[in-house]
């Protein structure tokens, strides 16, 4: 673990409520609670060379709309949602550019074995990939996760676990402790 | 439960330690970008001196009036939403009746205002225009992926939320791309245009010219020529007026005004340097290029040798590091623009 788990819920609702009203540094903060997320969900689902600039235009997204955001304390589900939807946006948009890309970008940044490791990762049910990805790649706890997303502790921990049952299976290794 | 899975405690696992070091090259590296000031996004909804005080009560009118227009109307046509539009002042022209309260702008059809009537348009996943007195405007295209309008004349304010590159205004010199933001764009009757964004970025197009307008800068366009050389809002005057003309005045002159542009230039110029680096060649360009640099290194990947010879993609690279975005936003546009099929 990089990061230790430091979500605080009040906080994050200051933070929101501050942005809302054009505080832009409180903004910035909240990119920086939330960018691994962000990151994490539309890694599960673009190719790795688009994320980056995916997560921009998530976060201009969130900040055009913070107003129609009702529940400050709820802004981590919420950007989420705006996240999951920039993905399929995405593909909707430019299905055979995303697959180009994505045989361009397996190639090189992580190597060939860790490629193959997110490749196995993307092909498990939506659940499980989002969750692995932001654990494995992203380096958030699972409480962590559960805090920012807005998911109950115990779904994360059944998906975690699920999960890297499945993952194993898929890169055969199964029988590994 | 393996608790180093759930939370990184206890006994680390080696098989999970081996993934995470894998994959730790996909993690989320990029710092916090530069965030466009949020309270000048809704700069243009907070203008007390042009908007009634009254206009929460209209706006709720409207939405009640919507609302019945809605429930009446027939389901929108597949070719995608339309247009809500709602008198602000005065009478606007629907195609050919007075505008008296709210209705639709559909393809083909023109909006125009007189000099005491304005009104504003909605497209709910879209955005929000205000038409301003002395406009004349229409729907060229209307689909759930693209809204396409043509600004014959007079003065738009946009405030756009649809995602970037679906919300394009035709003028008689330029087409302007919006890619995230807010913009007021305004054409003479002779066709000429200038564009000032006041959230976001805007792209500028004619032909195989381009122009990228960010915030806080304006962008003047002419008929047959296309949009010019972006500025700041705080450029020196002595700036502003070479620009117009080496842009727009004498060819046989520009070598002079360019002199003067790169006197003029101050480091926040930089975004004028690098859509000068496009449209100079030889010396002139190579002069750019060092008034460019001694401001702004090129970053890594970006040699001299490759901006000189009018390398593109060295181009794009530089402007990534000037901090207004990524260029990549606006030639994902150009390619899914050009291929629409794909």
């Amino acid at each position: 673990m990089t990061q230790p788990f430091t979500p605080d819920p009040s906080r994050d609702a200051a933070l929101v409520a501050a942005a809302r009203h054009g505080d832009r540094q409180a903004f910035g903060l909240l990119y920086v609670n939330y960018a691994r997320m962000v990151h994490g969900i539309l890694l599960a689902r673009v190719p790795p060379g688009e994320v980056d600039d995916l997560v921009q235009d998530v976060f201009l997204q969130a900040m055009r709309r913070l107003s129609s955001l009702r529940e400050d304390a709820a802004f981590g589900g919420w950007l989420a949602m705006i996240a999951r939807n920039r993905a399929h946006d995405f593909h909707r948009r430019q299905p055979e550019t995303a697959k180009l890309d994505e045989d361009l970008a397996a190639r090189h940044p992580g190597g060939a074995e860790g490629a193959a490791v997110l490749a196995a990762i993307r092909e498990l049910p939506e659940t499980y990939r989002e969750t692995l990805t932001l654990r494995l790649v992203e380096g958030m706890t699972g409480p962590e996760i559960a805090a920012r997303t807005g998911l109950t502790p115990g779904s994360v921990r059944v998906n975690l676990h699920r999960g890297m049952e499945q993952l194993r299976a898929r890169l055969g290794k199964g029988n590994r402790p | 439960m393996n608790e180093y899975l759930w939370d990184g405690s206890g006994q680390p696992d080696p098989e999970i330690q081996h993934l995470e070091n894998l994959l730790a090259t996909y993690r989320s590296r990029r710092p916090a970008p530069v965030w466009p000031e949020p309270a000048s996004a809704l700069a243009w909804f907070r203008l007390p001196s042009r908007w009634s005080p009254l206009a929460p009560v209209s706006a709720l009118a409207a939405l009640a009036v919507a609302s019945l227009m809605i429930i009446r109307q027939p389901a929108l046509p597949p070719s995608g939403p339309s247009w809500q539009v709602s008198r602000v002042k005065g009478s606007p022209i629907l195609g050919a009746a007075a505008l008296r309260g709210t209705g639709l702008l559909t393809v083909g059809e023109p909006l125009a205002t007189d000099s005491q009537s304005q009104a504003t348009l909605n497209i709910a996943s879209v955005g929000e225009l205000r038409v301003e007195p002395d406009t004349r405007l229409h729907v060229i295209q209307s689909s759930t992926t693209r809204q396409y309008l043509a600004l014959d004349r007079g003065t738009i304010h946009a405030m756009i939320w649809a995602a970037p590159g679906r919300f394009v205004v035709q003028t008689p010199s330029a087409t302007a791309v919006d890619l995230g933001c807010a913009y007021t764009l305004r054409v003479n009757p002779d066709g000429a245009g200038l564009i000032e964004v006041t959230f976001g970025w805007v792209g500028f197009r004619h032909g195989g010219r381009e122009s990228f307008i960010p915030e806080g800068a304006l962008c003047a366009t002419r008929p047959h020529i296309g949009p010019g050389t972006p500025y700041a809002e705080d450029a020196p005057p002595r700036l502003r007026d070479a620009l117009a003309a080496f842009d727009f005045g004498n060819p046989g002159l520009q070598a002079g005004q360019l002199r003067v542009i790169l006197a003029a230039a101050r480091r926040s110029d930089a975004l004028t340097l690098w859509h000068l680096l496009s449209r100079t060649g030889g010396a002139e360009r190579t002069a750019v290029y060092d008034r460019l640099a001694a401001y702004l290194p090129p970053p890594a990947g970006v040699t001299r040798e490759g901006i000189l010879a009018g390398d593109a993609r060295m181009r794009d690279l530089w402007w990534n590091s000037l901090g207004y975005g990524n260029m990549s936003w606006w030639r994902i546009w150009e390619r899914n623009w050009e291929n629409p099929g794909r």
